[in-house]
């Protein structure tokens, strides 16, 4: 095989005009290969997809869907390159040209029809709810945004659940969004479908204007870092973790319930950690809860490494071998914890998987913090998740 | 035609005129609407000449000095700097919008900064249209003083 | 009515291309007063100044305007052809339509227009010019020399075999800086002892010398010519006087400091020399390693001591020294790498800092010159790691310039003394300086292994406990390796002296961002400083390798040398002065100098400013609530009148 290329650079000139610029300044250092979960088990490299970039040769397609966007190359890149700005640019270019991954057709096309990535009916986004608890009206102090993943992944409706009961426990006057929402829309972004992140945007912010939403509180880091990035500066948001850190603070939330011991780990997601730098609040409520005995990974806060579920990994079939959220059970479960506790429905549906491909589901638990939290204030979550079961909805198709 | 703006610039010889000088020498771009004055050191800023270049019909006046703490004369900008705030407040009672006064502190290596500063002073001035508020129709001329 | 002449320069193209010259002498002659308006070529050359000056001659002109290039640039020039015409100096006018016209747009509409209405205003205030006469001062003849680095001795030395005096300040109990901790300088591996020893000593003799070890500035008083610059020396607590060098104290001294030189690898007595060759051989107390000033016993040294040389009464003390002239060479730090915790400096005990490695190096060193890990064994494999926080946007982002050359200095020192292997992690290799390319082409066939990736993390080896993995991608062939090593060397970062930013405040110098000081032209006066008379060399102005420093410091010191060679030198004529009939008394100006300048005449009841302090900032005039003070050559009317003309247009 000949290996004459032309640069074509009509092509990198696309990849900027995509707000891929950034890609400039590149001087090919190497740094975020080797910072990069992903380089050693995959093939994946990200400097040659910059490179490839730079000069707008192929190559680009064997390299563009392998970044999970988990910012750890954006952190040391010494040249400053927003890398996941390229990353996203370039899909955005080349799925512009019809090239998406099959694996990632239905996720699109289920947020372009029905708003959400799951599949699911946007009218039954509150079925989780059961009526039972309040719908945002203007004279309410907090949304509480639901991710779509908590609203229709049956694992993550536990988190919604204990979400809602930690906010009435603490007295709060908060309600959830009627099904008008849609998807924060920050994965289908990463995956380049800037148009498509546009309109869901576009439809959130009319929901929040016509109700008057000026706090919001996230149980997805994915959705905190959206709207802090890419919605404006009107809102208050913030990420439920740092809620409850603040509560339990002031004292008005005080769990009671003692582990005895229960050793516990944390894992950063990227989007809480290195995208939003809340890195304390998770542990402060950790720390705080009686008989917990919290130990940390050798990877931890900035250096946290990635689950792999971001930048559309979460829909993206991995082979074995090539999954980081198994190599991240494994380093948990090297600390001795029994409980790997994280703060994200996606790390959550990415552990809870490997966990059982790895069949290890019964030497660790996957928890999110609230889950903990909501248990330790003497709250039965089985009792809370009773009669669930009967949701019927269209989920991730294995 | 577009409204073209009168800016005046004061500048220290020291920073900021030394600035504009290596604007020059790297041939970075600006609008030529201003025009500079140098004096030794924004110290020797009188307020009066900030409000006779109004009255003459500036549509704006820039302002740049030594970065506070690195004056040429020590503290110069530092006295400059409280002067120039009462002067941006009397401006602002006297009916002139904020917008037409700026001071910078620009330093001798800031050369892109200079040339920022201006570009972007010239535009917010030219979207204030002109300046007529202290502007005197009638100049007396220099011959009959 | 004054007669003014305009003389508007081409710049060749320079000027020309964007401005209509011949058109903008055209405007001038018709603007007020104007006698002569012309333009030239090159108004700077031969033939331009000959024309201004018959001009002069020929129309009786008493006011010459110049648009060109800067005054920054000509002004002095333009002065002297003025002044050789007859006319008192002051009298010129420039206007800067180079640098700030014709080099900052192409549009020559607006280039034009723009050059009018500058002209127009030098125009106005020509109109307005007075004569001034300028002042002459003393000039002190000697030069302060601060750091006593290689660069420092060598600027020391030059000034003294002209016969100037020179003060030496070194903040160290010995001069030598960085280059003393070195075994052997790239590229030509000549040992460093052996070259700078010698110029130490030559210090140290040197009649014309006043080394100040120990010692730092505290204060700086004047200007140009008449520096007064307060001195302290710290308390050493050892009479330097008396002490006869013998040592005997540090032999029986229990205290335990850490060694500075050795960068902490070992420790040394408390009442110690640095290291043997140490200048001047006499040694200090640190107090904070000393029993007696801990625990209040011991006093040995005093005991030992047949001089009675020792004096724990010793105090801090402060003199007070004039010169004419300054030349800063305070040198570098390396930057602490230990929160770039992906390198494990400071975690894994086999990382180093290039300056510790210089010190194993060393015989000298720690190791007396032996490459040993922590633990004493010799290390199989090295990775030496480049730019780390150099070429870093997140932390330094210069190229620090030496680091690509010794870490091949260190290499090929690694080859000689030990059977290791040997890797090099950069990013690109720099070695453009005389006889570096070659010898990086030796070391190549030293068969170092060149790895082109920024190394990324340095983690603990899981399989053999000791060991270190370093992981970096070799960009060349796009693989991930994962190198286990039991040493790592990391370049990190040349940066300024933690205290540069105090050094700049002393001596009003600026700085760029990271603390380097500022030359006053990066091109044709990178030693001067903006501060008349302050000169810099060496690493304190930026990155640089021994050769380059030793070149900068000679050149300082000719700079310097201009300064002192002189009597007398003229002072800028545009001072102030207090007009007594209008001064209410107020002493606002004597409040604001920030030289103390005005002062209050109490016969007279009035404010008066001594012109040999006074600057000419102008910021008591604007401060002057009678308009009692004429800021000379900045006065009220001819700035309001320049602004009268710049508006018009
Ligand atoms: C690891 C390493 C290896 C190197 N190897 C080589 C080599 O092989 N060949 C080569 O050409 N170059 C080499 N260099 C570069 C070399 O070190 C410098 O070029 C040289 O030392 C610069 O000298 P200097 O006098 O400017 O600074 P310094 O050596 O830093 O000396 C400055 C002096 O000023 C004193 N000082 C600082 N602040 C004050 C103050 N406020 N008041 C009074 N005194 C003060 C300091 O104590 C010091 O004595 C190497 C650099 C490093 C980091
Ligand atoms: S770390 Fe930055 S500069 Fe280095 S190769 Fe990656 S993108 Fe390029
Ligand atoms: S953002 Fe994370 S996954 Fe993507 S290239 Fe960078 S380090 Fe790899
Ligand atoms: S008093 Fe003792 S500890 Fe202190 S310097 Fe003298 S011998 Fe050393
Ligand atoms: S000299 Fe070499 S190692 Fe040092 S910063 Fe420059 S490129 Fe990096
Ligand atoms: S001009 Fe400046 S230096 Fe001179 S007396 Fe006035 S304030 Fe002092």
């Amino acid at each position: 095989m000949s290996q004459t290329v032309i640069p074509y650079l009509e092509m990198s000139q696309a990849i900027v005009d995509a707000g891929g610029e950034a890609l400039k300044k590149c001087y090919q250092c190497g740094t975020c290969t080797g910072t990069c979960p992903w380089t050693p088990i995959t093939h994946f490299n990200i400097r040659k997809l910059i490179r490839f970039g730079q000069l707008g040769i192929d190559g680009i397609e064997e390299y563009m869907w392998g970044c999970s966007t988990c910012k750890f190359c954006v952190d040391r890149c010494p040249r400053g390159v927003e890398l996941i700005d390229v990353v996203t640019a370039i899909r955005n270019v080349y799925s512009g040209g019809g090239m998406l991954p099959q694996s990632l057709r239905a996720f699109v096309g289920s947020l372009s029809a029905r708003g959400n990535p799951w599949s699911g009916d946007q009218d039954k986004r509150n079925d989780w709810a059961k009526d039972k608890y309040p719908v945002y009206t203007k004279d309410m102090d907090y949304l509480f945004f639901t991710c779509c993943t908590v609203c229709y992944d049956p694992r993550n409706i536990k988190l919604a659940k204990a979400t809602a009961e930690v906010l009435n426990l603490a007295g709060l006057n908060w309600g959830i969004p009627s099904v008008d929402v849609n998807c924060c829309g920050e994965s289908v972004r990463k995956v380049g479908d800037l148009e498509l992140f546009e309109r869901l945007k576009q439809n959130n912010l009319n929901y929040f204007k016509t109700n008057n939403v000026d706090k919001i509180v996230t149980v997805s880091p994915h959705c905190l870092a959206t709207f802090k990035k890419e919605y404006g500066e009107d809102y208050d948001v913030m990420h439920l973790s740092q809620l409850i850190a603040r509560l339990i603070k002031e004292g008005k939330l005080t769990p009671k319930k003692d582990f005895g011991g229960l050793k516990v780990t944390y894992h950063d997601p990227c989007y809480l950690g290195r995208h939003s730098g809340v890195y304390d609040a998770p542990r402060d409520i950790l720390k705080a809860i009686p008989g917990i005995d919290f130990v940390e990974m050798g990877r931890n806060r900035e250096q946290s490494m990635c689950c792999g579920g971001g930048g559309g990994g979460l829909w993206m079939e991995k082979l074995k071998g090539e999954r980081l959220s198994d190599l991240r059970i494994e380093e948990a479960m090297a600390t001795g914890a029994t409980v790997l506790a994280t703060s994200c429905p996606y790390c959550i549906t990415m552990f809870e998987d490997s966990s059982r491909t790895l069949n290890v589901d019964e030497q660790i638990k996957i928890k999110d913090v609230t889950e903990l939290f909501l248990e330790s204030l003497g709250v039965n979550m089985d009792e809370l998740m009773a009669g669930t079961s009967d949701l019927n909805f269209t989920c991730k198709a294995d | 035609m577009e409204f073209e703006p009168k800016i005046l610039g004061i500048a220290c010889n020291w920073c900021t005129y030394t600035g504009a000088d290596l604007a020059g020498t790297t041939r970075l771009q600006y609008p030529q609407n201003l025009r500079v004055v140098r004096v030794m050191c924004s110290s020797r800023i009188n307020p009066s000449f900030i409000f006779r270049a109004f009255q003459l019909g500036a549509d704006g006046v820039l302002v740049g000095g030594c970065h506070p703490g690195d004056c040429h004369y020590n503290t110069g900008n530092l006295y400059a700097r409280r002067r120039l705030a009462v002067t941006r407040k009397i401006l602002e009672f006297a009916g002139i919008e904020p917008g037409r006064f700026r001071v910078e502190w620009i330093s001798a290596s800031e050369g892109n900064k200079f040339a920022e500063v201006v570009t972007e002073f010239t535009e917010q001035v030219k979207t204030l249209g002109p300046q007529t508020k202290f502007k005197i129709e009638q100049q007396p001329s220099l011959e009959k003083i | 009515m004054s007669r003014i002449g305009v003389f508007v320069c081409h710049c060749g193209l320079n000027i020309a291309k964007t401005i209509r010259v011949s058109e903008l002498a055209q405007f001038a002659s018709t603007l007020p007063d104007v006698v002569v308006a012309k333009d030239y070529k090159f108004m700077c050359s031969t033939p331009g100044q000959e024309m201004i000056a018959s001009d002069i001659k020929e129309h009786k002109l008493d006011r010459i305007i110049v648009a060109a290039c800067s005054p920054l640039m000509h002004e002095q020039t333009f002065r002297k052809v003025i002044e050789n015409a007859g006319l008192n100096k002051y009298l010129v006018t420039i206007v800067n339509i180079r640098e700030q016209v014709s080099w900052v747009t192409h549009d020559v509409e607006e280039g034009t227009s723009k050059a009018k209405a500058l002209l127009n205003g030098a125009v106005y205030r020509a109109r307005l010019l007075a004569p001034l006469t300028s002042r002459f001062i003393d000039v002190s003849p000697d030069v302060m020399v601060i750091g006593g680095g290689i660069a420092g001795i060598q600027a020391a030395l030059e000034l003294a075999n002209t016969g100037k005096k020179v003060y030496l300040v070194e903040k160290n109990s010995t001069i030598g800086g960085h280059m003393a901790q070195f075994d052997k300088t790239f590229p030509t591996l000549d040992c460093s002892a052996c070259i700078l020893t010698p110029k130490m000593d030559a210090v140290l003799q040197h009649k014309n010398i006043t080394m100040m070890t120990y010692c730092e500035v505290t204060e700086v008083k004047g200007y140009v010519g008449n520096f007064d610059i307060t001195v302290k020396q710290k308390a050493r607590y050892v009479d330097h006087d008396k002490c006869n060098a013998c040592l005997a104290c540090t032999e029986k001294c229990p205290g335990k400091g850490v060694s500075e030189w050795d960068e902490g690898l070992v420790k040394r007595k408390a009442i110690y020399i640095p290291f043997p060759q140490a200048v001047p051989q006499k040694p200090v107390i640190d107090r904070d390693a000393c029993t007696f000033f801990i625990k209040g016993k011991c006093r040995l040294c005093e005991k030992v001591c047949e001089q009675k040389a020792i004096d724990f009464e010793q105090q801090d003390t402060f003199s007070t020294v004039k010169v004419g002239a300054v030349i800063v060479a305070t040198g570098y730090d390396l930057m602490n790498t230990k929160p770039l915790v992906q390198y494990g400096y400071g975690k894994y005990p086999g990382v180093y800092s290039a300056l510790e490695v210089e010190r194993l190096f060393n015989s000298a060193g720690p190791t007396s010159g032996k490459v040993t890990l922590r633990d004493g064994k010799e290390p199989q494999a090295i990775a030496i790691l480049h730019c780390i926080g150099s070429r870093d946007k997140n932390n330094y982002e210069h190229c620090s310039r030496v680091c690509c050359m010794y870490s091949l200095k260190f290499a090929h020192l690694f080859k000689e003394k030990t059977s290791a292997d040997v890797y090099q992690f950069y990013i690109d290799m720099r070695a453009p300086g005389k006889g570096y390319e070659e010898f990086y082409n030796r070391i190549i066939e030293e068969d170092v292994k060149f790895i082109r990736g920024k190394g990324a993390r340095v983690a603990e080896s899981a399989d053999e406990p000791g060991r270190m993995i370093v992981e970096a991608e070799d960009t060349i062939t796009g693989k991930f390796i994962k190198l286990p090593v039991d040493m790592v060397v990391l370049s990190p970062a040349m940066i300024p002296r933690s205290d540069s930013k105090d050094i700049a405040r002393l001596f009003n110098l600026s700085t760029d961002k990271y603390g380097f000081f500022m030359e006053r032209h990066p091109k044709l006066a990178p030693l001067s400083t903006m501060s008349e008379g302050i000169f810099i060399a060496g690493v304190c102005q930026s990155p640089k390798d021994i050769p380059d420093t030793v070149a900068q410091a000679n050149g300082a010191a000719a700079e310097a040398l201009t300064i002192v060679v002189k009597d007398k030198m003229e002072l800028e004529a545009t001072t102030a002065m207090v007009n007594p009939a209008s001064c209410c008394a107020c002493q606002n100006c004597i409040r604001v100098c920030p030289y103390g300048a005005p002062f209050f005449n109490e016969q007279k009841g009035v404010s008066e400013i001594n012109e040999a302090l006074c600057k000419g900032c102008g910021l008591c005039a604007s401060v002057c609530p009678a308009s009692a003070i004429i800021a000379r050559h900045f006065t009220n009317d001819q700035v309001l009148a320049e602004i009268e003309g710049l508006m018009e247009f």
